[in-house]
């Protein structure tokens, strides 16, 4: 391990580089058992760097319902199973909680090529699966009658009299949020992976919102999904060995908030993504802000519109006004500062599907290709200058554990 | 919930909304906190427990649930939403309960939002029929309509009785009518049951008395309704209202639930009366509360001529010997082995013995008790202000009143029946009620009830000055929700449907 003294602190040279990276179609899979799903996933990313199974030192995978939705506890002892290995297995709830803790032990110089894996089957447990969220997610609200779906609704109705955007403004608001589930439907249909495929309509989202009786309708949220993403995370030193395109993490960080949404100060925002987003672009040296692609977590349409103030692109209360005027149901990206700024090039969870602990995994794969110039029909166009970092933002719960990751290319 | 611990931790939490205040900064917080965020390890033992259970909310913000969790699924729609207290200083979830939103209906939330609301204990959410019951105070009228918003005041007693009496009092019911003809029956919603009742009218009559709930040192609840064949209503009543002396999570009272059909409190008046007598008990106050959603087998079902009569609600009155607001004079009851109505174990519905439950049972029962007394204690029909009975049907009271010598205007203020249907153990009791809502210092008032199985317990009390002192503090009188205009008619399905529950 090398040390080098900068600006008077120590930093680590070991940087952790992404190598590879797989993925499953996200969506319903009925006849495929869990395992199937990841292995699926491991075997592309595998395949991508020429990679064994013994090559790996540890294996970090995470996941949020497996005990519950199929009965799987110990998921490392299947997953040892599975890979014929004996390595360290450490399981999380989401890839970015994964990957932050592969990266502490890469940095440290414990290993140098890990797997970080996430899997979800949600679907298995379909007419249960929500109220297992909502417990999770909130258990007092859940409780008093909460649903996942009213959480977002109470914290748009919060941003709209916080703002108090009436008349004219709230309808393009309101439009600005169809906005976001039309780009991303459309940037799904160009991702073979994607649980939803089609493109929708501003009238749709719309319509499914009168039919609702609510602000927020059918197309306002992510869906339930299958899934599984991998990636092979290794130091500088042996990424530049096996690929001359490694994405690098140039930080991860993350934070939490109170588990009763409710009772939080701010009712508008997520505090935790907040302070992860400051405390990343510390140390990467560039701010998610700075980004012109990022993958946040868009559980709702609102979600993604939060985000874009949450971390830093938009000042609070102005994220609908930038979407609005960005058109991106028509050009597939946000205009912001005179910059094109691409939020959820693979569909987001809202399109590309949200199974909960493979979900991270499908952002990084995401950033991973954009940064190589790898994302094929979704390549991003940036109109001048060239893509150097890329960012994503995900959440465990209603915004109570929040991550931001910073990537780079060389 | 399948863990019964949590279920309990929950409840014990929920029920009453606890919550804590930092004795040094007053920050405030929901659920028992042992230190305060702010202040650190210094504010170790400096935490004040504070109850949102009796105070008033305000509606922050609120959507409208159309697909609920499973747990929700049979309240079908409706209004969920963040509740402030303390100007916002602690925010809870909550749900509007009360209400219901048929498919389709679209809700107004900014008409809602700001407005004041009040806590209501009702059931939590549906459970297998073999769990524990669970129940949450996270349900919220709005504080402007039926049910309005009072605060429970400990009032220091002035005076020292030498007989003992009823010192508080209280019927509640919900909101939800059915109409058919002349009669009116009171519908609990879809969250109700007896339990709900018994808590919510102890509450009523707590804050109607001034008592202070650690004073009470017993709890009897009389109903045939329990949503358990075994666990007490009692204890849930004791831990909600705090009675007796609270030591950590135990209640310093003993709580009781009784059974005799419709009688099942009333048969306790005499008994908490003696009790609060009694020179060597330290028991001040002892509570007695009916409450029932009656039971009946739907129409055209064996027993189903009980589902033209019955009733949801709950009385409860408090007894003791400081500021008494109506005397007991003397008691006479009288039991025999009738089978006129009964219900055995695990059937869902009563069985009734038609035509044998007129002369064999209620009539012969109702004469007996009310005659004795008034031999025993030398009162003629004349010398009573008020004659309340039980009232299965409209017909019955006023057969026996006139039958015993009373005039329609000695009777006609008790009969409920034509409100609120036949509330079981809380039927005479909201006879009764009804009559200290109107009574004036110095009337008697002889009350008959009847219990199937069977037996009547006959009381004559006469109020006292304390009647009219404290009368303001019962916003919820009878009359007023008999006719108050938030009373919403629903039809027979919706009726059988709120009234099976979660």
């Amino acid at each position: 391990m090398i040390f080098a003294i900068q600006e008077g602190k120590k930093i680590m040279q070991n940087r952790p580089a992404i190598v590879a990276v797989g993925r499953t179609k996200f969506g319903e899979h009925y006849g495929k058992e869990p395992e199937k799903l990841i292995e699926e996933a491991w075997l592309t990313a595998s395949r991508e760097c020429d990679l064994e199974r013994r090559d790996l030192e540890a294996c970090y995978l995470s996941d949020c319902f497996l005990p519950i939705t199929n009965k799987l506890g110990l998921e490392e002892g299947f997953l040892s199973e599975l890979t014929e290995l004996h390595v360290p297995m450490e399981v999380t709830r989401s890839v970015s909680a994964a990957l932050l803790t592969a990266c502490h032990a890469i940095r440290a110089g414990v290993y140098n090529t890990v797997l970080v894996g996430g899997i979800e089957k949600m679907t298995d447990r379909w007419d249960k699966i929500r109220d297992d969220l909502m417990l999770l997610e909130d258990p007092w609200s859940y409780y008093a009658g909460g649903t996942p779906e009213a959480n977002h609704e109470l914290l748009l109705r919060a941003y709209i009299n916080k703002y108090g955007i009436t008349g004219e403004n709230l309808e393009r608001l309101n439009v600005a949020l169809a906005q976001v589930s039309v780009k991303n439907h459309a940037n799904a249909a160009k991702n073979e992976y994607a649980h939803f495929r089609r493109k929708i309509t501003v009238g749709q989202v719309l319509n499914a919102r009168k039919a609702a009786r609510k602000s927020l309708g059918l197309y306002d949220f992510a869906p339930i999904s299958d899934g599984a993403s991998a990636l092979i995370l290794t130091s500088e030193e042996r990424a530049r060995k096996m690929t001359d395109k490694p994405i690098y993490v140039l930080d991860c960080s993350s934070a939490t908030d109170y588990l009763n949404f409710t009772a939080r100060d701010d009712l508008t925002h997520f505090t935790a993504t907040k302070i992860a987003a400051k405390n990343a672009s510390k140390m990467a040296g560039v701010a998610p802000s700075d980004m012109q692609i990022v993958e946040v977590y868009d559980q709702s349409t609102v979600m993604e519109m939060v985000s874009l103030e949450d971390l830093g692109f938009c000042e609070p209360g102005t994220a609908w006004k930038s979407i609005y005027e960005s058109r991106p149901e028509e050009k597939g990206y946000y205009e912001i500062n005179g910059r094109r700024v691409f939020v959820n090039a693979n569909g987001g969870l809202k399109a590309d599907g949200n199974p909960l602990g493979a979900t991270g995994g499908a952002q990084i794969l995401e950033i991973f290709k954009q940064l190589r110039g790898e994302a094929g029909e979704r390549q991003v166009d940036l109109g001048q200058g060239t893509l150097r970092y890329g960012c994503t933002s995900e959440f465990e719960g209603f915004g109570t554990k929040a991550y931001v990751t910073i990537f780079g290319r060389e | 919930m399948s863990s019964e611990p949590i279920e309990r931790r929950v409840s014990y939490l929920g029920d009453r909304l606890k919550s804590s205040r930092c004795g040094l900064c007053k920050k405030e917080y929901f659920e028992v906190r042992d230190y305060c965020g702010d202040c650190g390890r210094k504010s170790f033992g400096k935490m004040e427990s504070i109850d949102l259970f009796y105070e008033k909310g305000k509606l922050e913000l609120c959507t409208l649930v159309t697909e609920p969790t499973n747990k929700f699924m049979k309240l079908e729609n409706y209004v969920y939403g963040i509740v402030s207290f303390h100007e916002g200083k602690i925010r809870v979830p909550g749900r509007l309960t009360d209400q219901i939103v048929k498919d389709g209906e679209t809700v107004d939330f900014s008409s809602l939002e700001g407005r004041e609301v009040v806590p209501r204990f009702r059931r939590r959410y549906s459970v297998g029929r073999s769990d524990v019951v669970p129940t949450i105070s996270l349900a919220f009228t709005l504080a402007d309509e039926y049910y309005p918003h009072q605060e429970y005041k400990v009032v220091q007693p002035s005076k020292e009785y030498d007989t003992p009496g009823i010192v508080g009092y209280a019927f509640y019911t919900s909101r939800f009518r059915i109409r058919e003809g002349s009669l009116e029956r009171s519908v609990p919603f879809i969250d109700e049951d007896a339990v709900t009742a018994a808590v919510e009218s102890g509450k009523l009559a707590l804050i109607h008395s001034g008592v202070d709930s650690a004073l009470v040192g017993k709890i009897y609840v009389g109903s045939e309704s329990n949503p358990y064949a075994v666990k007490p209503i009692a204890s849930k009543v004791a831990q909600v209202l705090k009675l007796g002396e609270e030591d950590g999570d135990t209640q310093g009272v003993d709580a009781v639930d009784t059974e005799f059909a419709c009688k099942a409190a009333t048969s306790m008046f005499k008994d908490a009366a003696s009790l609060v007598n009694y020179s060597k008990s330290d028991i001040k106050y002892a509570m007695v509360i009916g409450a029932d959603n009656s039971q009946a087998a739907p129409r055209g079902c064996p027993g189903g001529e009980l589902d033209a009569f019955v009733g949801y609600g709950g009385s409860a009155f408090i007894f003791g010997k400081h500021d008494v607001l109506a005397e007991i004079e003397g008691w006479y009851s009288v039991t025999s082995d009738t089978p006129d109505f009964w219900r055995r174990d695990g059937e869902p519905f009563p069985m009734h013995g038609g035509r044998f439950t007129g002369d064999p049972a209620y009539f012969k029962h109702v004469r007996k008790a009310a005659t004795k007394l008034m031999e025993k204690l030398n009162v003629q029909a004349g010398d009573v202000d008020y004659f309340v009975t039980h009232q299965p049907n409209p017909q019955f009271p006023v057969k026996i009143a006139n039958e015993l010598g009373f005039k329609d205007e000695q009777y006609a203020a008790s009969l409920q029946i034509n409100k609120f249907g036949n509330t079981y153990s809380g039927c005479s009791p909201v006879g009764l009620a009804s009559v200290l809502d109107i009574a004036k210092p110095e009337e008697r008032i002889l009350m008959v009830s009847y219990g199937s199985g069977a037996g009547s317990d006959a009381y004559l009390l006469r109020t006292t000055s304390q009647i009219v002192d404290k009368r303001h503090r019962q916003k919820l009188s009878v009359k007023y929700q008999a006719e108050n205009p938030f009373v919403e008619f629903v039809d027979y399905t919706t009726y059988r449907r709120l009234k099976l529950g979660m």
